[in-house]
Order: C-alpha cells, then structure tokens, then sequence
C-alpha cells in the first residue's frame, strides 16, 4: 500500500505550496491539472508495457496470445504466417495508426533505397505545405513537423552523411520528441486533406459522427492520442500517395471455402507508389 | 525543451508583427521567461462582460505545443466556464481536443468567444451555470455586469 501512495509528486508538491491566495505559480491547485497527471501517470504505465513501436516478433508469439481463444483467431494467424514473417506491436495510445505507418513507410525506403519514391513523396509533401496554407494555416505551426519528417525521410537514404541504419530508425520511432512528430506531421497532412476535399469526406464524416468536417479535423484528426478510422487512412493515403492494406484480424468467417484474413486496401486517388508495395498494418480488436 | 523554445519565438515575433491586427487581445511575454506569458483580453459587445478588461496567465509546458499551454483568468469573472476563485478555465482546446494547429493568439480568441458564448451544461462556476440553466438570463448578466465593474474596469475617482 505504501508504495502506492509513495510517487504521487502532484500530491506533495500542493503540501509544500499550499497558499491561502492563489498564485500564478500555484498550477497545482487545479482539479484538471490532477487529471491530466493521472493520465501522464498511466501512460507512463503503458510505456512500460509497450515501446511506441516493438520489436519483431514471430506470428506464434500472437497465437500463443489467443491458445485458449477463438479458433478462427488461431486459424486466421496461421493464415497471416504464409505471407508474413513477423511483426511488431505498437503502442495502443491512440496514435498507433499513424506510428505504425510512420515506421513501415520509412523501413520500406530503407530497405529498397527508392530515391524516385523519395522525390515522388517530398512533391507530395510539397503539395500538403500548399494545402494547408490555402486552408489558412500559420507556417509556423507546422513547419517544424514539416521539417522533421523529411529530415527522416532524408535520412533512410544511404550515401548522404546522416544516413541511419535500422537500428537508428527503431530507436527513433521510439523516441517522443522524434515520434510524436512525425504523428502530428500525419495529423496535418491528414486533416489539410480532409479538409481540401470536405466534399467528398463529408457523407463519410456524417456516418461517423454528428460532426460538421471543420469540426471532424479539430476534435478527432489534430489532436494528439484520436485514433483513426477509414477517414483518416483515406485522406492519409491519398494525399502523400502512398497504398495501404488494413488486415482485419477478426473474429468473422466467411461461410464455407475455409478460413480468410479480410483486409481493406486503401489506394490512393491519383499516382502513388508503383507495383502497389502497400504498408501493411494489422487491426486487432478495435486497435490498430 | 529546444523545439518549444523555438516555437514560442515565432509565435512571439509572430505577435509582435500582427499587434494591430486583433485590437482585442494585447499578449505579452514575460521578459525573462519564454515559458510565461500575460494577455490582456476584451471583453466582447452585447455581453456583460463590455467594457471590461481582463487579464489572462499563461504557463507553457516544455512539450509545448504538443501539450496545450495552461491558461487561466487572473482578473475576477462571473462565468459558467470559469471557477470564480482560481480563474481556471473550462474548455476543450486547452484540455484534450488540444493540437498544434492552435496558438497562443487563437486560444485568446476562443476564450473571447467562450465568453460570448458559455456552455452551463459543464460549469465550473455553478452559481453562474444554474443562473443560466434555469432561464434567469437577466439575473445572470447583472451578476457577470457587476463583477465586470468591480474587477475588470479602471475604478472611478
């Protein structure tokens, strides 16, 4: 019990300021200030449990998850094992979509060294800069977004003097101050899309929430920590071009030719990466 | 740390270049922290709150603008969405619908606009919000009009 009550800094920080006045300082004071520590406090206890994103693991370590669950489960996984080798966990704070992408799109470049895909994607990025501005956005409030994904972009290029290795690139798409970034980039190149297009999202927005698309990208696609849902994968993939498959890791079966994985591909509009090298992400139970 | 600090001198240059532009709000940073801001904010026509002047404190976290800023009134106010003894304030930008999009400028804005239009389902002031909520919108305005007076004008003579 003890030490359960021993990390509560919040709580003997108020003791040790308690004033009668309050003060500009006295930020302790405040009820929502102790529930946006709490939140930090158990998103510290999910850091534990999960790096933003995980290491390689074989598909068995998933079935061993679910050996005493669902056999279609079971059976989907063994499905999933023919055509993938591995894979990783992400983070489930809400932002798990975007990181996912974030790290497959750029392994991807690391691995197949594409400089045309490269130029192809910073026109597109290029692109997204003019949206936003169209859209009424302050440069400054996501240039240095802007910045730092193409300094990764940049970087899984070999043969230019900040080119990392893989090792470099996971331990970056664990590090906040990198990862965060890169997700907010998305958040932007999300909604900027959205938004450009409002036409054509909208009837997709309605059916989601009551929302009007202005409010859409303000409450579920700017903020921090709101995951996505089709909307977002579409927008995401259509305005940096580049095809995602979503593999559905369900409970559903279809009826009699045995079992199947349901997946969703998501091609972008217009151009896009050739021969459809999709990023693949695995949904699994309601998370990403 | 380095990234806020960056962030904050645009926006501060930024502020300085837009002064006439939003004649309402007047922010200011404190000289010799980037983390600690003060604005003076209108208060807006046809609301109890003309006439009125009123100062808000901003403290800006590290993770700034990943993370909102935390703001709250310093001068006295009668509102549904502002708790009458701490000034904290009750609004979703500065709480989870927070994003980078928003400025310190913008949130000056929607908290003018908060002002002309409180939310009494969520109070944080509940004399106010009930005030409000059950229809008695003239013993409302005298209220949020007096305290307007006693704090957030020059006093008389």
């Amino acid at each position: 019990m003890q030490n359960k009550d021993g990390p509560r800094a919040g709580g003997d920080l108020e003791a040790a300021t308690s004033n009668p006045t309050p003060d500009f300082d006295d930020w302790a004071k405040f009820g929502d200030d102790d529930i946006m520590q709490q939140q930090t406090a158990i998103r510290a206890e999910e850091a534990e449990k999960t790096p933003f994103v995980g290491d390689k693991e074989p598909l068995s370590s998933l079935a061993a998850e679910y050996q005493s669950g669902s056999p279609i489960l079971l059976e989907k996984i063994k499905v999933l094992g023919e055509k993938y080798a591995a894979i990783r966990r992400t983070r489930g704070d809400g932002n798990c979509f975007f990181r996912s992408f974030m790290f497959s799109y750029l392994e991807h470049i690391l691995e197949s060294q594409d400089q045309a895909e490269v130029d192809r994607a910073k026109s597109n990025v290029e692109q997204c800069r003019k949206t936003l501005q169209s859209l009424g956005y302050a440069d400054f409030t996501f240039e240095d977004f802007f910045a730092l994904f193409l300094e990764q972009l940049e970087s899984v290029l070999q043969g230019n003097g900040t080119s990392i290795s893989q090792e470099e690139l996971l331990l970056r798409s664990r590090d906040q101050s990198i990862s965060d970034y890169v997700v907010m980039f998305f958040r932007f190149v999300t909604s900027g899309e959205i938004r450009k297009r409002s036409e054509f999202f909208e009837p997709f927005i309605m059916g989601l929430t009551n929302a009007t698309v202005e409010q859409f990208c303000k409450s579920s696609v700017e903020p921090m920590g709101e995951e996505s849902d089709h909307v977002h994968i579409t927008a995401l993939s259509d305005a940096l071009g580049v095809p995602i498959r979503v593999v559905y890791l369900d409970r559903s079966s279809c009826d009699s030719a045995g079992v199947s994985v349901n997946h969703h591909d998501f091609i972008p509009a217009v151009g896009g990466l050739p021969n459809a090298s999709v990023m693949v992400v695995v949904r699994i139970c309601g998370c990403l | 740390m380095q990234a806020s600090r960056a962030r904050l001198f645009k926006e501060y240059k930024e502020v300085q270049r837009e002064k006439t532009a939003d004649p309402d709000i007047q922010l200011a940073c404190d000289d010799s922290n980037i983390f600690k801001w003060t604005a003076l904010i209108k208060g807006p026509s046809e609301t109890p709150y003309e006439g009125g002047v009123f100062q808000l404190a901003f403290a800006v976290p590290e993770q700034y603008p990943l993370q909102p800023p935390q703001v709250r009134f310093l001068t006295k106010i009668f509102h549904p969405n502002v708790h009458f003894k701490t000034g904290e304030i009750c609004l979703d930008i500065l709480k989870n619908a927070w994003s980078p999009a928003w400025t310190l400028q913008s949130v000056c804005r929607a908290i003018i606009a908060l002002m002309a239009h409180p939310e009494p389902d969520s109070p944080l002031n509940c004399d106010s919000g009930n005030l409000l909520r059950s229809g008695d919108i003239r013993g409302f305005q005298s209220m949020a009009k007096m305290y307007t007076r006693l704090a957030a004008m020059p006093k008389k003579g």
